[in-house]
């Protein structure tokens, strides 16, 4: 935790206040869901707090100050969801542990964001945004271990809140029109990709496996059931699996790709061949 | 420490206030039924918070707070079924609520920088859901076939 000054945001009544109003209008308006082909857009109160939020910034309601003293709510505020997280996986340990070795080992393929998107974040010029970004799919641990670690203001936050309000907005329904597009084309198993629709996030796991269960009705079954427990897998060691061996990676590669870079940029300078 | 675990829980319990509305509101669950599983949520917290500070190894408060409110709802833990029963009662998307509108707020003062990330950045976030969806797909696919499941 950064050394802020907690009494003055404590005492920030007007801040509170304004979010207090934010979450009373915003959860009393509920949730839409937008069809669109084979998933869905959901609007959820969160997302309009969001914007709200960010509007009233804008506005003399909210201060420079009152901006400031948000980021230690939102620090904390993240510590109440990972804890409520925790206390949904306790009951479901037995679940957990009958399945199996196969559900444990795709958990790995989470990684693969890391090969896939690190390059091209690096490539598209990110600098240390791009650890936040692809070090992970982004959800509430993820957000909270970036938060955490790096602080909200920072380049890191700024890269994990991106992807986050991304996967919040269109996640659900991005991964409901891959998930039955990529089953329907590819010689993968379709049990292969109910457990890969396990990424952590309950709108996301039901839109990827929901359009696999109406490409392959016969097996709606045991779809369903490897994707629930895929997502109770990814639920309970995401955040393990990023603190211990995707941010470290992501890292790691970064700093690697970035030694390069600055190689090949010295080179250039000097006018020798960078690939020499 | 004493002065941070009283400056946690005040923040904590601020926070917390919102969200019970919220959970009302949204999920019709009155706050006074909301009030012990906001609790025992907010001492889960407090401790992984005092953990972290505590204790010399680098792991994260959220790493301790998720191993804490693991184990005090595993099946066998004394009084789980009560914290479980209590937590119940708050939705996760209540308490995203308030995240998000302090979120908002908090952006706002660097909205420049966050827009910097523009087009650029759906690009990358496009390739994080590819890349961790089509991973775990193919991994799966290997394992599921060597086990003679598929």
């Amino acid at each position: 935790m950064e050394k802020k000054d907690m009494k003055s945001v404590i005492k920030d009544w007007r801040l509170h206040a304004i979010v207090f109003i934010l979450v009373c209008i915003t959860e009393a308006i509920g949730q839409f869901s937008i069809s669109v082909g084979p998933g869905v857009i959901l609007l959820l109160p969160m997302l309009y707090a969001f914007f709200l939020g960010l509007g009233l910034y804008f506005t003399p309601l909210i201060s420079e100050k009152n901006s400031k003293n948000a980021e230690p709510l939102i620090i904390l505020g993240v510590t109440l969801l990972i804890a409520k997280i925790g206390v949904t996986i306790g009951p479901q340990i037995e679940a957990i542990i009958a399945a199996g070795p196969a559900l444990l080992l795709q958990e790995l393929g989470n990684l693969g964001t890391i090969f896939l998107a690190l390059p091209l974040a690096v490539l598209l010029g990110f600098k240390r945004e791009s650890i936040g970004m692809t070090h992970s799919v982004a959800r509430e641990p993820n957000v909270g271990l970036i938060v955490n670690k790096f602080g909200f203001d920072s380049p890191e936050g700024r890269g994990v809140m991106a992807i986050y309000i991304f996967g919040t907005v269109f996640g659900a329904v991005f991964l409901g029109l891959i998930s039955g597009l990529l089953a329907t084309t590819t010689p993968l198993h379709p049990l292969a990709f109910a457990m890969a629709s396990g990424v952590g996030s309950g709108s996301m796991m039901a839109a990827a496996s929901g359009s696999l269960v109406a490409a392959f009705p016969t097996m709606e079954n045991q779809i369903v059931a490897f994707a629930g427990a895929s997502n109770l897998l990814s639920l309970s060691t995401g955040l393990y699996m990023s603190i211990f061996i995707g941010l470290p990676l992501t890292e790691k590669l970064y700093s690697l790709m970035m030694n390069r870079k600055t190689k090949k940029q010295a080179a250039v300078k000097e006018g020798r061949n960078p690939n020499a | 420490m004493l002065k941070n675990i009283w400056e946690w829980t005040w923040v904590l319990l601020i926070f917390g206030f919102a969200a019970l509305f919220g959970n009302w509101f949204g999920l019709d669950v009155l706050p006074w039924e909301a009030i012990p599983g906001m609790l025992v949520l907010i001492v889960v917290s407090v401790a992984g918070l005092a953990l972290e500070k505590a204790l010399p190894w680098n792991m994260p408060a959220v790493g301790y707070i998720g191993i804490l409110a693991i184990v005090i709802s595993l099946p066998f833990f004394p009084g789980s079924e009560y914290v479980v029963a209590w937590t119940e009662k708050i939705s996760i998307l209540a308490l995203a609520t308030p995240i998000l509108a302090y979120a908002g707020i908090s952006i706002g003062s660097n909205w420049a920088d966050f827009r910097k990330l523009g087009f650029r950045s759906l690009i990358v976030a496009v390739a994080v859901f590819l890349g961790t969806f089509i991973g775990s797909a193919l991994i799966a696919e290997v394992i599921l076939r060597w086990q003679g499941i598929i």
